[in-house]
């Protein structure tokens, strides 16, 4: 679906804060945050003794390498498994819910006016 | 009759008495005294072993009370009060009756002092939960509860297997610690095992809890694994095969949470994952580490249950809870999205919030006791739950893609439900001395150390540093509509085909060879109608002259058997 169009003072006061969100530069401004915090962290490792059970643990940054070094080995993993175990979202119909809808009258769906 | 009343009784008295009140806010309110009462019972009991009784020459205990047994306890009662809140707009007297009865049969499974009153509430949990599935009502959900109640009495017919075969052994059917051994203690183990969603025994886990209701998976997420955890802290503490199972129950999980497609069953991906932190905590089995499982199992049932109730109300308010059909509602359910971040927070440890300060204690008893291995497995695990459920399950739900999907916020008693919860995940990271004094041994843990914070936080920033790198590169795989072959695919797929193919072959070796014979049979018939039938040859002697011979050959015989 397209992204439609809202009204931002109809939206709950909260939602409207956080429209900023929407702009895509200020996405861009959180990323380059994110980027200067991972650095101060990575050198905060060498301004306090760490408290150590494993050699390794001393290597300075160690959980932050190992931390996203494991973390995209996991996604790249992960996205070569769809390869061989992704099947269509009917394959176990009709026995499975997910090709299902989920029964309206247990729902109250409701639309936000914006 | 007792000398203490069974706290979790209140449950099953309240499962029988709610149809007779008004299917109204009196019938929410009442079952939501429910647990509270059972919580200031179990509060006040004393410790030690209660309510025993004699049934058919067994000496069953209903009630051992200790720190252990408690702490499970109240965290049950405190649940079923959040999910029963969660769940007050419920008018379904079947979904309320089996949540009592299931929420009751959980911790009466807590506080059983004896195997066979364990058993009881055993099947309890698995027959009440069940219904919870089957209140969807569509084909879907009662072909998976079916699968789910298979398996769940299964282990239960297994548990009472291995109690009959202990009692032979020991002539005892108390519920202690136990040695890994004898087939008795295998059975027992296994039978735990499959409520634990133990690696290849865990798919009904993640087949039936997104199929339940929206208020039913809140209320599923929390007893049945939780149980299972309690029971091998009882029975197998220090059992060291724990560890291995645990530590590869934390990994294979967050492979599968980050291709899955529906948001609840990530969830219940890494509900699996978070168990295995459970187990190895168990498995190590000193009293740091069980401090860590009881601790880990508080808090995660928290956590999880935000989680679930978040992504509960999304599919509540837009119908589907699917990362591909959502995204961008943010903007008008700003308060379900930031509940569902405090969620996401505590199952990813971050300081300040539950999880920080109750895995560290299993983690860093691991790295004491010298599991280097198993150390890092479970250090990957924690990110890489941040990354699937920390960052997956808002991103996609309420930020990524805009979906043009404008839903209301959460309705009032969902907000008040994860509001609570969400308070409570952010007390205990915060100030944790409260949870800490309920567990069942001394604890001189302290969580806030400059090593312990500054080291998690670089390997969750790090992690969100590898997703936002992906993400931004397109190397991060997309939601999908899809379903992913998992253990269940045996008995899914595979058993019912490999069984039909020689169910047809058979069937076609039976039709072949029945119409051979028969082919021979009718050639045998027409043969013997040609030369005895009406028109066949011997037919034409047939009045006189046969009968005449025949008797001639007959008379003959008999007078050679005479007179020879």
């Amino acid at each position: 679906m397209e992204p439609r169009k809202t009204d931002p003072n109809k939206l709950p006061w909260l939602g409207r804060k956080l429209l900023w969100l929407d702009n895509m530069r200020n996405v861009d401004r959180i990323v380059y945050s994110l980027y200067a915090l991972c650095a101060a962290l990575f050198l905060a490792d060498f301004f306090y003794k760490k408290k150590t059970y494993l050699d390794l643990e001393d290597v300075p940054g160690f959980y932050a390498i190992y931390g996203f070094i494991m973390c995209a080995a996991l996604v790249v993993c992960a996205r070569g498994m769809r390869t061989f175990l992704m099947r269509d979202e009917s394959y176990y119909a009709p026995n499975d819910v997910e090709a299902e809808e989920y029964p309206e009258d247990q729902l109250e769906r409701e639309e936000a006016d914006v | 009759m007792f000398d203490v009343f069974p706290p979790y009784l209140v449950f099953f008295i309240g499962a029988l008495v709610l149809p007779l009140i008004p299917n109204d806010a009196r019938r929410g309110l009442v079952s939501l005294v429910i647990p509270i009462i059972c919580a200031y019972q179990i509060w006040e009991l004393p410790h030690g072993l209660h309510a025993q009784l004699g049934f058919s020459g067994w000496e069953l205990t209903l009630l051992r009370v200790d720190k252990l047994s408690v702490i499970f306890g109240l965290v049950f009662s405190l649940a079923a009060f959040l999910s029963l809140l969660y769940a007050w707009h419920v008018r379904d007297t079947i979904q309320q009756a089996a949540a009592l009865g299931y929420a009751g049969s959980a911790i009466g499974a807590v506080f059983a002092g004896d195997l066979l009153t364990l058993f009881i509430f055993w099947e309890g949990t698995a027959i009440t939960s069940v219904f919870l599935i089957w209140a969807r009502r569509t084909q879907g959900a009662f072909a998976t509860g079916m699968r789910y109640l298979v398996i769940q009495v299964a282990s239960g017919v297994l548990l009472l297997g291995g109690v009959a075969l202990l009692y032979r052994e020991t002539g005892s059917i108390e519920f202690n610690a136990m040695t890994l051994g004898s087939a008795a203690t295998w059975a027992i183990f296994l039978a735990f095992g499959i409520k634990c969603a133990f690696p290849l025994l865990h798919n009904w886990l993640q087949d039936a809890y997104p199929a339940a209701t929206v208020t039913g998976t809140v209320i599923l997420s929390s007893f049945t694994t939780k149980l299972a955890v309690y029971a091998l802290a009882r029975g197998f503490p220090g059992t060291e095969i724990l560890i291995y199972i645990g530590a590869v129950m934390t990994l294979f999980p967050i492979f599968y949470a980050v291709i899955e497609n529906d948001l609840r069953r990530v969830l219940a991906y890494s509900l699996n994952n978070q168990l295995g932190f459970m187990v190895v905590g168990v498995g190590i089995g000193t009293d740091l580490a069980l401090n860590g499982t009881a601790a880990h199992a508080f808090a995660h049932i928290l956590y999880k249950s935000l989680l679930f109730m978040s992504v509960g109300a999304v599919l509540f308010r837009t119908g589907t809870a699917k990362g591909s059909e959502l995204g961008g509602l943010y903007k008008t359910m700003p308060l379900t999205m930031i509940f569902c971040v405090i969620g996401a927070a505590s199952i990813s440890a971050f300081p300040l919030f539950s999880g920080f300060v109750t895995k560290s204690l299993i983690l860093s008893d691991a790295a004491h006791e010298g599991y280097y291995i198993v150390w890092g497995i479970l250090l990957f695990a924690s990110a890489g739950v941040f990354h699937h459920s920390g960052i997956k399950i808002p991103y996609f739900a309420f930020f990524a893609h805009d979906s043009g999907k404008r839903p209301k916020e959460a309705p009032t008693h969902m907000l008040l439900a994860m509001g609570i919860t969400a308070f409570l995940c952010i007390a205990i990271g915060v100030y944790p001395d409260p949870l800490y004094a309920l567990l069942p041994y001394e604890v001189s843990y302290v969580p806030y150390t400059t090593t312990h914070v500054v080291t998690q936080l670089q390997l969750l920033f790090f992690s969100a540093l590898a997703f936002t790198v992906l993400m931004r590169t397109g190397i991060y795989p997309p939601e999908l509509k899809s379903v992913n072959l998992d253990t269940d695919w045996t008995y899914r797929k595979f058993l019912p085909t490999f069984i039909e193919r020689i169910s047809t072959s058979i069937a076609n070796f039976w039709m072949v060879g029945g119409w051979i014979l028969q082919r021979k049979l009718n050639r045998i018939v027409k043969r013997l109608h040609s030369s005895y039938g009406p028109e066949g040859r011997m037919a034409s002697v047939w009045p006189t002259g046969a009968m005449v011979l025949w008797i001639a050959v007959i008379l003959g015989a008999t007078m050679v058997v005479n007179f020879v």
